[in-house]
């Protein structure tokens, strides 16, 4: 019974002690993530494999359709990419005018790490995966997890080779890692929310602090603002559902329904935001 | 079998939780149908091995988990499988129950485990959903994908940890007739 009871001190020590901010792991954590991850690599890429050959089995039926939605999104993607070039030499041009410094101009560059999925975690309140690039290859915490669809999540933890995701359905005020804020805006419109919240009973993301007059609307596409510097900017989050009051009356709460797919993920892109005070260092 | 064969395996069942089984539920379900083999595997011990055995498998795979899928905090699968082993074990050590009671016990500590996971969740005020919903959302649901399992294992596994076991619950039933 004393035994159980200094447990159960011990556990609430651990709980409390993980909860707050962690800046690095230790090195026994380093060490078990990566030599289990490790094997669970040989069993998930396989597995998942496997399981799209039957999915893709499945869906036979659906080609016709999919490829006719192709072509018209492939004549739309040559439309906009002789836009985007025209674009991509004013912007281009009105820099260089404007005497813009280097690191100011690199500021958007992003570098895309493509990563595997190695594992999922079974468990329903914390929905992390694991990828299999760490440290080494430059990841650091923080970093933003995409995939062509849209924002997955955030690197929540970093080990040598592999490191921890933590979905943006987890984003939640109250835990440590989960209170991060994701400043967002509208695609084509002037407007301003952060995301910062995720209601798993309805499956929808909430964006907290949008002004009286923002002209939000529903059904806008929500996009990372790139606002603060630390998130990659115009990275799609998902549609509006649907816009509220929010809890004071003096801003809205919006609902948006995430576009990328959360689960069943095989390949995910980390996002490399330039950083800032090493290209000031270079000049 | 000697224990160290019954811990890798267990180990495997754990790798198995996070790649493969993943891959096998239906898309929808993936965070309904939440696999617990490895838990069930300590409750197996704690049937037929003893409390004691079950705490410690208990608390180092539920570590193991914590470790490797860290999101928000440290401690928590540990607690709550070492826990229910322990209790499972009180209840029914080397009593050898027949297997529809072994199989309900199952179920129950399923029930339990996933009961004190939400209950930690909602005390560091991680989870905010009502234990209704936690319970018709994703608890019932996994409660029967860990009954099929522990069905299915349930002969071969029983085996494993009475060769592990042996020379203890011998003793222990000389001791019981004695």
């Amino acid at each position: 019974m004393f035994l159980m009871l200094i447990g159960l001190i011990l556990f609430v020590a651990i709980m409390g002690f993980s909860l707050s901010d962690r800046k690095n792991l230790s090195w026994p954590e380093k060490f078990i993530n990566d030599s289990v991850a490790l094997l669970q690599s040989w069993l998930y890429k396989p597995a998942g494999y496997m399981a799209g050959l039957f999915e893709d089995i499945r869906t036979m039926r659906h080609l016709y359709e999919e490829n006719e939605q192709l072509r018209t999104t492939v004549a739309r993607y040559a439309r906009d990419r002789s836009t985007y070039n025209y674009l991509k030499e004013d912007n281009d041009y009105y820099k260089s005018v404007l005497q813009f410094t280097e690191a100011q101009k690199n500021q958007n560059n992003y570098e895309y790490l493509i990563a595997q999925v190695i594992a999922a975690n079974p468990d329903a309140y914390n929905k992390t995966f694991k990828i299999n690039r760490g440290s080494k290859n430059g990841i650091q915490k923080d970093m933003a997890v995409i995939t062509i669809d849209g924002l997955v999540g955030l690197v929540s933890e970093v080990s040598p080779i592999t490191s921890t995701v933590m979905p943006i359905t987890e984003l939640n005020a109250q835990s440590s890692f989960g209170s991060k804020k994701i400043s967002a805006t509208v695609s084509g419109k002037d407007s301003f929310g952060i995301v910062e919240s995720y209601n798993s009973e309805t499956g929808q993301l909430m964006m907290s602090k949008i002004a009286e007059d923002d002209p939000l609307q529903e059904g806008d596409m929500v996009i990372t603002s790139g606002l603060g510097s630390v998130f990659p900017r115009g990275i799609e989050i998902g549609k509006v559902k649907s816009k509220q009051v929010g809890d004071f009356g003096l801003t809205y709460t919006a609902y948006i329904e995430p576009s990328a797919k959360l689960d069943k993920l095989r390949e995910v892109l980390v996002v490399k935001v330039p950083d800032p005070e090493a290209e000031g260092q270079k000049e | 079998m000697k224990l160290h064969w019954i811990i890798l395996i267990m180990f495997f069942l754990f790798l198995l939780e996070g790649t493969i089984v993943t891959w096998l539920i239906p898309t929808g379900w993936t965070h309904r149908l939440i696999p617990h083999f490895v838990f069930v595997f300590v409750l197996f011990a704690a049937m037929y091995a003893g409390r004691h055995v079950a705490l410690f498998l208990g608390l180092a795979f539920g570590m193991l988990q914590d470790i490797v899928f860290y999101g928000h905090i440290i401690g928590i699968h540990s607690f709550s499988m070492g826990l229910c082993g322990y209790l499972a074990g009180l209840l029914l050590e080397y009593r050898r129950p027949p297997m529809l009671t072994a199989i309900s016990v199952i179920g129950m500590g399923c029930l339990l485990l996933d009961t004190v996971v939400f209950m930690v969740y909602t005390v560091f005020q991680i989870n905010k959903q009502p234990y209704v919903w936690a319970l018709t959302h994703h608890i019932l649901p996994s409660l029967f994908l860990q009954l099929i399992f522990a069905l299915i294992l349930y002969i071969p596994a029983r085996r494993w940890f009475e060769g592990a076991f042996r020379k203890n619950s011998k003793e222990e039933n000389e001791q019981a007739q004695l």
